[in-house]
């Protein structure tokens, strides 16, 4: 029951553990993933971009970067890119207005309606995204019960977001609440109670103890949480599929009608590719943010 | 240790034992199974296996027969290139006959002799299909649907009901926001819809287009038109141009009171009103001027099957009288065949809305282009950039 018993310190000991010895063992272990990974993800990355770089023409193979040009003066893929990017930027800020509150909450109430708000905070994670999307459709949608009830007491109708951008960003919202509430609940169990009972004791403010003693040490989990979420939302298909516009469209839904539609490999490839890097982008910043927490640590 | 070990002992024994368990599932594809692949709806699916292979028994009691979901068009090109793969080796394509498919959907296919030509495989049944539902010898059309106006009655009665081309843009100018149509890859519904606008802005002609005289320079000169014309109707739509996901969502906004008229499947929507998700007060209505056009699903059979001897009794019997009459009465869908072959009760109970030609727009290049234009120069439109 020391008060400077951080969680820092037993995983000091746990890394000290693994040094000792049984080192081929956990190389053993990790192997089959590796080589799953290698196989199943490396190698097919590899594998796409040199499919959008070298085509097999009637003289030979030909290097050339034309699918990307190509995509890249298009209007029309330019804009699903930007539509994207917009509904994942949008996505995010209003993951962390809704579920940063909700994780205070959760970390910081020891009552028993908090327990509550936790099982209602993880239901997302149990409703697939199907089920979810003809749902919207039946409350939020055009002539939905949302409607039903605002025409009951005489209110005008609500402006449909079925069939906008809107549509989609309400469902992968509701859909990524639970895990990012998970993952910044976790990171509010580095905040020890004794540094906040600490800081209210000497007279800090609600916004003050938020800002000094609570967001720089959670700005590691803040990170991972946004590229995580960055990276399921960037590449959704069947919330922008049933409740998104016809045009523009989300990457996703886009590769996919380019792929089996179009019938166009190569372009949806080189989609596949940009998303890719894109995406890349935001897991090296996970990646990076992991690393120099295990520097941190040693 | 000991404890160590015998734990080490089990985990062997364990990974053994369901590899062993294993090994059955990998080789069930050589289990003497039948297999038909669909990429049709449930409806269809359902069809197949509580209609057509219970009767399939008095037929041959022994045959094995799975009917496998491959999901849509694209899962079933898959397993066609699977099978393209498979031809000229020793492998087991795993597939005997698919529920709708044709065979320009694998380039190259009917030339390397992929599938059964129905003409020359003494099919019983081929010479009662129905001359305007055959494309090639290799595909064989066994049900039928056509496109409809679906329109709320309670709001638009029949008199005022759209007979043309022309009434029914009229009609959507004059009720804005009351019509919508689905993205014409997500559903045949929206997607003949497009086609009929296609037919409109060159003379309403189906004959002009045909499997084989696609190229991207006729294409460029005969799909603007109809741009404009959809693009015209854009700002009247649901929304001002939404276009739904697929033909169920079409009927859904119907059934919501949201819209009130929409283009349908006629087996989709007898279905939906059967169901109830539809009111009765529902009207439907074809063009007079040249119908939407409708489509055929189609049967291909690989000739590299391993068992293409039931695979082929199955179509006969797909042909038969009772499969062609239930495709009526079960499905709400057209024969394969023509009316002739029938029951005549039903003949005379459907005389009404036996469409005395439903025309097609093939498919086949086509397809991509069509879509693709309708994504670039419709779906964006002016209203909602």
């Amino acid at each position: 029951m020391t008060t400077l018993a951080s969680p820092d310190r037993s995983i000091r000991k746990g890394g000290q553990a693994k040094r000792h010895g049984r080192g081929l063992t956990g190389l053993l272990l990790v192997s089959a993933p590796v080589m799953l990974l290698g196989w199943l993800i490396i190698y097919p990355i590899f594998n796409a971009i040199g499919r959008t770089l070298f085509v097999k023409g009637d003289a030979g193979v030909r290097f050339g970067f034309d699918s990307y040009h190509q995509f890249l003066t298009d209007g029309y893929s330019l804009s699903n890119l930007w539509l994207t990017l917009w509904v994942t930027a949008v996505c995010a800020a209003l993951l962390m207005a809704t579920c940063l509150p909700l994780a205070l909450y959760l970390r910081f109430a020891k009552s028993r309606v908090a327990a509550l708000v936790q099982g209602l905070a993880l239901f997302p994670m149990f409703v697939p995204s199907v089920i979810l999307a003809y749902a919207l459709i039946r409350t939020i949608g055009p002539n939905g019960a949302v409607d039903l009830v605002l025409n009951a007491v005489g209110l005008p109708k609500i402006n449909s977001p079925y069939l906008t951008p809107w549509g989609p960003i309400i469902g992968l919202v509701w859909d990524n609440i639970p895990l990012t509430t998970l993952m910044l609940v976790a990171g509010l169990g580095g905040v020890s109670d004794n540094a906040v009972e600490a800081a209210r004791d000497a007279g800090a403010r609600h916004f003050a103890l938020l800002r000094h003693i609570i967001l720089p040490q959670i700005g590691n989990a803040m990170l991972v949480v946004l590229s995580f979420t960055v990276l399921s939302i960037f590449s959704a298909f069947t919330l922008p599929y049933v409740l998104g516009p016809a045009s523009p469209e989300m990457m996703g839904p886009f590769m996919q009608r380019t792929f089996s539609q179009v019938l166009d490999t190569r372009m949806a490839v080189t989609q596949a590719v940009i998303t890719f890097i894109i995406c890349a982008g935001f897991g090296a910043f996970y990646v990076r943010s992991i690393a120099k927490n295990r520097e941190a640590r040693r | 240790m000991t404890s160590q070990i015998s734990r080490r002992g089990l985990l062997k024994t364990a990974a053994l034992s369901s590899a062993t368990l294993a090994m059955p599932r990998i080789a069930l594809a050589a289990d003497g199974f039948v297999n038909v692949y669909t990429g049709s709806d449930s409806n269809i699916s359902d069809f197949w296996t509580n209609v057509i292979l219970p009767g399939f028994r008095a037929v041959n009691a022994d045959a094995k027969v799975r009917v496998v979901d491959a999901g849509d068009g694209a899962g079933l090109r898959a397993i066609a290139d699977r099978a393209m793969a498979a031809l000229g080796t020793s492998n087991d394509p795993q597939v005997d006959l698919f529920e709708a498919y044709t065979p320009d959907q694998t380039a190259g296919s009917i030339d390397a002799g992929l599938w059964v030509n129905f003409a020359e495989a003494n099919v019983d049944g081929w010479g009662r299909v129905n001359p305007a539902a055959k494309q090639t010898d290799f595909d064989l059309p066994y049900r039928g649907s056509q496109v409809l106006l679906a329109y709320d009655a309670t709001r638009v009665s029949a008199e005022d009901a759209p007979k043309t081309w022309d009434e029914m843009t009229a009609w959507i100018h004059a009720n804005p926001g009351q019509f919508i149509y689905n993205r014409p890859d997500k559903g045949g519904s929206g997607g003949n819809f497009v086609r009929r606008a296609i037919h409109e802005a060159n003379g309403r002609d189906p004959m002009k287009f045909t499997l084989a005289n696609y190229s991207d320079a006729y294409a460029a000169e005969t799909l603007p038109g109809a741009w404009g014309i959809l693009n015209a109707l854009a700002p009247s739509l649901y929304e001002g141009g939404s276009y739904s996901s697929g033909n169920t969502q079409s009927i859904q906004l119907l059934a919501q009171g949201v819209v009130t008229m929409t283009p349908v499947w006629s087996d989709q929507v007898l279905q939906a009103l059967n169901m109830g998700v539809l009111p009765e007060t529902t009207g439907l209505v074809q063009l007079q001027d040249l119908a939407l056009c409708g489509g055929f699903s189609r049967i291909t059979v690989p000739t590299n099957a391993s068992h293409q001897d039931v695979a082929m009794q199955l179509v006969n019997y797909v042909l038969s009288e009772e499969v062609q009459s239930k495709i009526i009465t079960e499905l709400g869908g057209f024969p394969g065949v023509s009316w002739d072959h029938v029951d005549a009760a039903l003949r005379e109970k459907y005389k009404d809305v036996i469409p005395a030609s439903i025309p097609t727009f093939p498919g086949g290049d086509w397809d991509a282009a069509i879509n693709d234009g309708w994504y670039r120069y419709v779906a964006p439109g002016i209203s909602r950039g």
